[in-house]
């Protein structure tokens, strides 16, 4: 039975009853097409992702290192990385990081994607050079920014007597930050800025010639018009950038490799250090609790999206 | 032959913990498991049995020969040990070694499947193979015999297995100050220092001269660890003894303890910092490349790195002239020893079909002839951990064989932390504050709650 037969067999079935039908009903109460389509799916899923995680909270119990014998711990992991320091910090700095870069990119990535919605010269030009971070590898980027931070930023601002630029933004404790949040913004505004074209695209041109035919301002009509009928969309980017922000990793590690001192250390970079030294089931016990935080985050961006009318 | 390491391995010699030698019996008497076991408890048995399954093939028997895989990964030698895989298989027909230059050694043990012999750098993580149990125990092979026993004691430092051997070194790296002759005789030095005080005499006479005397890279963590870290500390910590100490005590660990960080660690950390006038502006902002173009540019005197930055200096200015010596951290010119590490080992794995483990030895037996071992020391800038071996003739590292002719040397203090506890950024943060005993509570610390949990 082909895909393209069904709906005329399920009529069929329908007005003729049959032994058949009644036999494929017991034993496919779901078309065999949806199963052949979903299984494959749902067992690469479980067997790449859930099984891996599902083991890996297991062994979070355990003194496991990967290989060779082990036993059971019992709480010994969470408590131990409960009263770590360098963790407890981790996951301050990611979550203040995953907030501030989350509001940056989705407010740059919004007005340029209405200017480069605008009818400008060159426009297929623009929107390709600021398409290009995405397609660059994170690790790359961020070895090119430490040089330009370290480097070129504190000449140029030496020249023009810039005081808080002369030396290199990521060489404070303090500031060093901020020089993530903007890298990291940078290669992440192209992705959110292809959602809100798509979005721009979407809103019919009548509603501008009838508003500004009444006479509404550039600005009301993007406070009464753009930004509402835009607001599904910037749901799911901040939802999206959010949820790359907390697992930051590869910007963090080219950029500073955690420092100066620990103050730019990841959550991710954290658990990754476990890997190697047989501290693997410690830092798996750091990863349930990362991934206990990001399951609220996500159900609470769910619920938002409940309240937006079933958007997704 | 390019000498270079770069900043991972350079990483990658920033190790080890005192991992005390755990037995395979579950310490606190619970139920032992291993992974197999606890597949099939889940039910999952076929997918673990499946997986090394498919990887078992690797290495067989075909033809008469026997087939087996060595793995040695250290980038800048693969060609080397190329040949010699090439000529070893040239010259017999009963083993034919294939070598594996690309493996990671933790997810091989992860599938059960470790190559046949392995040649690589010995660290923390190749420690907790020994640790664990899951290496072959070489006491009885007559190369165990040629190994000078101050160099076989370095695997000890990190770990144990039951009073086994399980490592046998095959080339030591020796650290020092790297320091430009030319410089130095611009300035007017004619002896490299022996005392810490002349060394201090030495960086005056460069800073006098409007020179950097000391090159510092803190951007990178790893760097500082290694350099200027693990050399003032070690120089004046007996280190293996300290972290032996810190063992001991593991959960004690704390203000009345024996030893600690606060205790023993505090004044070398003082006498470190007390070199930062001395360091170029802004170390800060330099990282690993920066400092090696402005110390082959002679923009300074001395760079605390390894002889992996000498190759990478050389690229930049071959004709520049170096040397190296070991930083006199006191000044008593007979304490002073230098860093060491155990760039190349040779292990085999505890399980393995007894034909391929005799292939194995057979491939050992070649690699570990003097002739062989000797050469390639000689050829890569590092000294030979066998009894009598003749000294290093480079002159770029040659200052350094006096102190491991003698046995005068340590494994850097940094290396033997696991890299859980970020000393590298700790160390960063203390050179940018100066907070001396924010650093020294950040390890006990760090130490204390490690010993609490795998005492768990």
């Amino acid at each position: 039975m082909t895909a393209t037969a069904l709906p005329s067999q399920r009529a069929a079935d329908r007005s003729r009853p049959s032994v058949l039908g009644a036999v494929k009903k017991i034993f496919f109460p779901v078309s065999p097409t949806y199963l052949f389509m979903i299984i494959p799916a749902i067992a690469l899923f479980s067997f790449f992702i859930i099984y891996p995680a599902v083991v890996g909270m297991f062994y979070s119990f355990t003194n496991y290192v990967g290989y060779g014998t082990w036993h059971f711990v019992g709480l010994a992991n969470y408590k131990a990385a409960f009263s770590d320091p360098t963790i407890r910090d981790s996951y301050g700095f990611t979550l203040l990081f995953a907030v501030v870069a989350c509001i940056v990119t989705n407010v740059v990535a919004m007005a340029l994607a209405i200017a480069l919605n605008a009818k400008i010269k060159w426009r297929a030009g623009f929107r390709t050079v600021y398409f290009m971070p995405l397609v660059i590898s994170g690790l790359v980027i961020s070895y090119i920014f430490t040089f330009i931070f370290s480097n070129s930023v504190p000449i140029i601002a030496a020249a023009i007597h810039f005081a808080p630029l002369e030396t290199s933004i990521l060489a404070n404790q303090h500031t060093a930050w901020l020089g993530i949040v903007f890298v990291a913004s940078w290669v992440a505004i192209p992705g959110a800025l292809i959602i809100f074209l798509a979005g721009l695209v979407s809103i019919p041109t009548e509603v501008y010639e009838a508003a500004s035919i009444d006479g509404a301002s550039a600005w009301k009509q993007f406070q009464r018009m753009t930004f509402p009928l835009l607001f599904p969309f910037f749901v799911i980017n901040t939802i999206l950038t959010f949820k790359n922000f907390l697992s930051v990793y590869d910007i963090t590690v080219g950029l500073t490799n955690g420092g100066p001192g620990t103050a730019t250390t990841s959550v991710s970079m954290t658990i990754f250090s476990g890997f190697f030294n047989g501290d693997y089931a410690y830092q798996m016990a750091n990863a349930v609790v990362f991934f206990l935080i990001t399951l609220l985050f996500a159900i609470f961006q769910l619920g938002v999206i409940r309240r937006q009318g079933g958007l997704l | 032959m390019q000498q270079g390491k770069g900043p991972r391995s350079g990483r990658n010699h920033r190790t080890v913990a005192p991992v005390t030698s755990a037995a395979p019996e579950a310490p606190g008497g619970g139920p032992v498991l291993n992974r197999r076991s606890m597949m099939k408890a889940l039910g999952l048995g076929a997918a673990g049995i499946a997986v090394p399954g498919l990887v078992a093939g690797c290495s067989s028997s075909s033809g008469g020969a026997t087939r087996i895989v060595f793995e040695e990964t250290k980038p800048e030698v693969v060609p080397y040990f190329n040949n010699l895989v090439a000529k070893f298989n040239a010259s017999q027909s009963k083993v034919v070694v294939t070598h594996d230059f690309t493996s990671s050694l933790i997810a091989e043990f992860v599938r059960g499947n470790p190559p046949a012999i392995d040649c690589d750098n010995y660290n923390l993580t190749t420690s907790i193979f020994v640790a664990r149990g899951v290496l072959a125990d070489l006491a009885d092979l007559p190369q165990a015999k040629t190994i000078d026993p101050n160099i076989q004691a370095l695997v000890t430092q990190y770990a144990s297995f039951q009073g086994e051997t399980s490592v046998l070194p095959y080339s030591v790296a020796a650290e020092g100050v790297i320091y430009n002759r030319d410089l130095f005789d611009k300035v007017g030095v004619s002896a490299v220092p022996t005392t810490w005080t002349e060394f201090l005499a030495v960086c005056e006479k460069f800073k006098s001269k409007g020179i950097v005397p000391i090159y510092q890279t803190y951007g990178d963590t790893w760097t500082t660890q290694q350099g200027l870290f693990d050399y003032t500390a070690g120089g004046m910590v007996d280190v293996a003894a300290f972290y032996q100490g810190l063992a001991r005590e593991a959960t004690n660990l704390g203000p009345n303890s024996s030893v600690s960080f606060e205790k023993d660690f505090t004044a070398p950390c003082k006498q470190m910092l007390s070199l930062a006038p001395y360091f170029n502006e802004n170390p800060i902002a330099k990282h690993y490349a920066d400092g090696n173009l402005a110390f082959a540019n002679g923009q300074a005197g001395m760079y605390m790195q390894g002889p992996w930055a000498v190759g990478q200096v050389l690229a930049i200015s071959p004709k520049l002239k170096l040397g190296t010596f070991a930083l006199p951290a006191t000044d008593d010119a007979s304490q002073t020893k230098c860093r060491v590490n155990l760039d190349l080992a040779i292990w085999l794995p505890r399980s393995q079909p007894a034909s391929q483990h005799t292939a194995a030895i057979q491939f050992l037996d070649y690699l570990m002839q003097p002739s062989v071992m000797n050469a390639y020391n000689q050829a890569n800038l590092a000294f030979s951990p066998l009894k009598n071996a003749p000294p290093q003739k480079s002159p770029l590292v040659s200052g350094l064989q006096p102190y491991v002719s003698s046995g005068r040397f340590y494994q850097g203090p940094g290396t033997y932390v696991p890299l859980t506890i970020p000393i590298g950024n700790f160390i960063q943060e203390m050179m940018l504050t100066g907070n001396v005993s924010g650093f020294t509570s950040s390890m006990d610390g760090a130490f204390k709650r490690l010993a609490i949990r795998t005492s768990a």
